[in-house]
């Protein structure tokens, strides 16, 4: 992508469809397993990671001529740990409720594939204002993924939504175990990669990360 | 040589800067999550007791699993109206914080779950009103586990048996040391407790 004619749309759809960071870089699957056994919990901890992602991809992208390539590694690390411990103690003192679900998994974006991957690859090349839509984006896939999989887990596996009730008792358990983040996870990107076929012609997530 | 000198100023110089913003928000931001969490564990406190009309204070300290737990005496005009301790039971994956209160005659009136991280959708039923509810108007001795239909002891949840057991034992050590604390002259059927395994 070209720093000269950047076009906003298309970072945008990049983030959220075509290199959606759960379901087609398969990035950051830990967390996404670990918080969607809810959607609560996903859409909290994906609120979280769209804040942290925007900001370090606008931080990087202001460093980006003054970090030395040969250290561009820790420096991107320092400046996501530096985010994150941000986001943590201010969450900590000012959103009580939230942070008491949160609180848990705030610190584990610090080793997020994802945030780290969207600094190199696109922060670290672009201005200020791509690399901050670039993170947003990025952050809104991720956020509508883990919803994604909160809905389909939690329902299945608790026969509630966002903490209500809905069907009695628990239709499938397994879904909301680890494992079933994983059956979760396949299903879901499968059915995406069927739609993608089918409807516009794509040819599916081709990659796998961890 | 030169090369290193430049690396080495990039990296001192951006360790430096985000050393300084951690530090700025930590010395902004930590005495109000000091004063968030004095005023929420009061407030906790206070649910547990809440016909105390006197601030409740810690009368002592008490430990179990290694690990240090305050009680407390709560009173209205100078009378006792509950006795109050923190406690924690060994669950299947972490320890299960709580908060007990005995009413006067020494008989738990509440019982609430503070923080734990069990299996969701196993483990975390033991937040559930239905088997907190059994723990009220249970003396010392009818804190025993049981798998299967009791309504005089309590009854383990089923899948959940180990974090049952974890809350069971937290409430259990909790009750055990508030009655040798405040039960002088009662007669405890403490002897008589039979542990369920």
């Amino acid at each position: 992508m070209s720093t000269n004619s950047v076009n906003y749309g298309t970072i945008f759809k990049n983030g959220i469809f075509g290199e959606n960071p759960v379901f087609r870089l398969a990035l950051s699957l830990c967390p996404a397993v670990a918080v969607t056994s809810g959607v609560k919990n996903g859409f909290l901890m994906g609120v979280a990671v769209l804040f942290v992602m925007t900001m370090v991809n606008g931080t990087v992208s202001l460093l980006r001529n003054f970090i030395n390539p040969k250290v561009r590694i820790p420096s991107y690390m320092f400046i996501i740990a530096t985010w994150v411990t941000v986001t943590d103690q201010v969450m900590a003192a000012t959103q009580r409720s939230v942070y008491k679900e949160m609180g848990l998994y705030i610190v584990l974006i610090v080793a997020f594939a994802i945030v780290l991957s969207r600094a190199e690859m696109f922060a670290s090349k672009n201005k200020l204002l791509p690399s901050l839509v670039d993170g947003f984006a990025m952050g809104l896939g991720f956020l509508l993924a883990l919803v994604v999989l909160g809905i389909f887990r939690e329902f299945l596996g608790k026969g509630s939504l966002w903490g209500n009730q809905i069907l009695p008792g628990k239709p499938v358990l397994i879904m909301i175990m680890p494992a079933g983040g994983f059956f979760a996870m396949g299903l879901v990107m499968g059915w995406l990669n069927w739609i993608d076929r089918k409807f516009f012609g794509g040819t599916g997530a081709s990659s796998g990360g961890h | 040589m030169k090369d290193l000198l430049k690396i080495t100023v990039s990296l001192v110089a951006i360790f430096v800067a985000a050393g300084l913003i951690m530090g700025l928000t930590y010395k902004f931001t930590s005495p109000i999550k000091f004063q968030a969490e004095k005023k929420e564990k009061e407030e906790a406190l206070k649910e547990m007791a809440p016909t105390a009309t006197d601030p409740i204070k810690p009368s002592g300290k008490w430990s179990v699993h290694g690990k240090n737990f305050e009680y407390y005496e709560a009173t209205a005009s100078s009378k006792p109206v509950a006795f109050i301790a923190s406690t924690a039971g060994k669950g299947y994956s972490s320890f299960i914080q709580m908060l007990v209160s005995l009413s006067p005659d020494l008989k738990i009136s509440d019982v609430k779950v503070l923080s734990m991280n069990e299996t969701p959708g196993l483990g975390d039923q033991v937040l559930e009103k239905s088997f907190l509810d059994q723990f009220k108007g249970k003396s010392l001795s009818q804190i025993v586990l049981i798998k299967g239909e009791t309504k005089e002891n309590i009854q383990a949840i089923s899948g959940a048996t180990i974090s049952s057991r974890g809350v069971t034992n937290g409430i259990k050590d909790a009750v055990q040391t508030l009655v040798d604390k405040y039960g002088a002259g009662i007669k405890t059927a403490s002897q008589e407790v039979t542990h369920e395994h």
